[in-house]
């Protein structure tokens, strides 16, 4: 099976406010103590493709195995993207654009 | 009584009085240095580099290279420390051996650089011995192929002191000022965190765990053991912390209560950061022990980058130099946060390791870049709230480099007119 990488969207008020307007607060999990955020998933070909369009986004490599420090407004379109579609498997659909 | 640093040499500082230096720099060419030459040129100065005199000539850079030694042949030292210059430059400034430049800095003089050799070195082989690669995507291998194409090696010496601007001033803590605060302290016993970072609870409990670590046997009747806090202030990379975040954030962690007066100090080391991982961490044994500190943290991946070094490839080194560097190294795997628990734990206590949530320095950025305030269990109120009066404060909006800030940002250091 291939590696799946994790995009961690974290939700502050305003994208839970969103996700409860849509029905969609129990996608949230809750991570570190009580953060509640929403993984989206990339497949190898999605997180290389990810690390070179955006070139300030990191890998975690060493520990969390996630990708992080994408641009804020990156996110907010990622996490649009999922309310939209009401599934968190949307990297295809958001990728198309770059 | 002499204050003996790395290499068993006494540490000396090497500054001329106001009037000396008057005197000594007249007739001399002026050389206007860059930043990573400065930082240099205070780290030798002031013994952070003992026993340095100045920048290596042919034989230490060699010996370095090859046997993570100085020409002695016995004094460990992993990463050359070179002054580049390029051909036109020699000739135009009439760098010779028995010459002497005045270095200048942010407009100012700041040394005499006394000339005893002039130059070249195979870049690529420096390359390949220092960071185990030659790649040039490697951030040290870079700045090594940036060097110009001549070195000039020769003694150091300070003719003006630099003016440390706030907020900075009161972490710039040479070697002999900090050994006299750790007397009064009466600390007996010091361990180093070395850090480019803002603090999350996983690095506050690697250095609550180095200070147990370190505390070992001693008695409980008095604080003996503290945390030195040596914050590495150097070239700054877009996305990172600013530096003043870093510096204030983990003097916050004193300030706010986590640590206290009787177990934690944070100061400053001007360095910009080769990345060589196990070279580099042999070079953070011999900065901290002329510090004066007794023991040194290195945890996972120490100063490494990417994935050219194993987790524990540096703790190996160190291990093949005991009884060569004269500081006791303090291992530490990662603290986590574990659900089950409900607390900040290590990896090698935990046994929850299904329930386990990793978090790094990376992962809180991107919660804070994200515009949320993490728990108090995982980043300190005090240190959140702070990392955001200092992006209004000194980050121009972002507590994270961004082009404003590299363009318009106060100096840490400037040299002042010579007095």
């Amino acid at each position: 099976m291939s590696e799946k990488y994790p995009i961690n969207l974290w939700v502050n008020e305003e994208r839970y406010e969103k996700l409860q307007k849509a029905g969609l607060a129990a996608m949230c999990q809750e991570m570190l103590a009580g953060l509640k955020c929403i993984q989206v998933y990339c497949n190898d070909a999605q997180k290389d493709k990810i690390l070179k369009v955006f070139p300030t986004a990191k890998f975690d490599s060493a520990t969390t195995k996630s990708i992080e420090l994408l641009p804020r407004q990156v996110k907010d379109k990622i996490f649009d993207l999922v309310v939209q579609k009401q599934s968190i498997d949307i990297m295809d659909d958001f990728l198309k654009n770059y | 009584m002499a204050e003996i640093g790395h290499g068993g040499k006494e540490i000396k500082e090497r500054i001329l009085e106001p009037a000396e230096a008057k005197k000594r720099i007249q007739g001399l060419k002026q050389y206007p240095i860059r930043s990573q030459l400065a930082n240099e040129v205070i780290d030798i100065a002031y013994g952070f580099f003992s026993p340095l005199e100045g920048f290596m000539g042919k034989a230490d850079v060699e010996s370095v290279c090859k046997k993570m030694r100085l020409k002695d042949g016995k004094t460990v030292w992993s990463i050359p420390i070179v002054f580049d210059m390029s051909k036109e430059e020699i000739a135009e400034y009439g760098v010779k051996p028995g010459a002497s430049l005045l270095l200048t800095y942010t407009g100012n003089p700041m040394a005499i650089f006394e000339i005893e050799e002039v130059y070249e070195y195979d870049k690529k082989s420096l390359a390949k011995d220092v960071y185990g690669t030659d790649e040039a995507k490697h951030p040290g291998c870079a700045r090594t192929y940036a060097y110009k194409d001549k070195f000039v090696g020769g003694k150091i010496t300070l003719v003006n002191r630099p003016k440390i601007n706030e907020p900075f001033t009161p972490y710039f803590l040479p070697p002999l000022e900090l050994r006299r605060i750790f007397k009064e302290k009466g600390w007996k016993r010091i361990v180093a965190h070395q850090t480019r970072n803002v603090p999350h609870t996983g690095h506050e409990w690697l250095m609550k765990g180095a200070w147990f670590q370190t505390y070992g046997e001693l008695p409980m009747d008095k604080p003996y053991v503290g945390v030195l806090v040596n914050a590495i202030i150097g070239e700054k990379r877009k996305g990172d912390y600013i530096d003043e975040a870093i510096i204030l954030t983990q003097d916050e962690l004193r300030k706010s209560g986590y640590f206290g007066d009787h177990n934690h100090l944070t100061s400053l080391t001007f360095w910009d950061m080769r990345y060589a991982g196990p070279r580099e961490a042999v070079f953070h044994a011999a900065l901290r022990t002329n510090l004066g500190l007794t023991h040194h943290m290195f945890g996972r991946d120490h100063a490494g980058v990417g994935t050219y070094y194993g987790a524990y490839d540096a703790h190996r080194l160190l291990e093949s130099l005991k009884g060569e560097i004269n500081i006791v190294p303090v291992y530490s795997e990662n603290w986590l946060y574990c659900p089950h628990c409900g607390e900040i734990t290590s990896e090698s206590l935990c046994n929850h390791k299904k329930e386990w949530q990793k978090f790094s320095g990376t992962l809180i950025r991107s919660i804070v870049q994200d515009g949320v305030k993490p728990p108090r269990l995982i980043f300190r109120p005090e240190v959140f709230d702070l990392v955001l009066e200092c992006a209004e404060k000194y980050g121009f909006g972002s507590p994270f480099v961004e082009e404003e800030y590299l363009k318009k940002r106060t100096p840490v250091f400037v040299m002042p007119p010579l007095a």
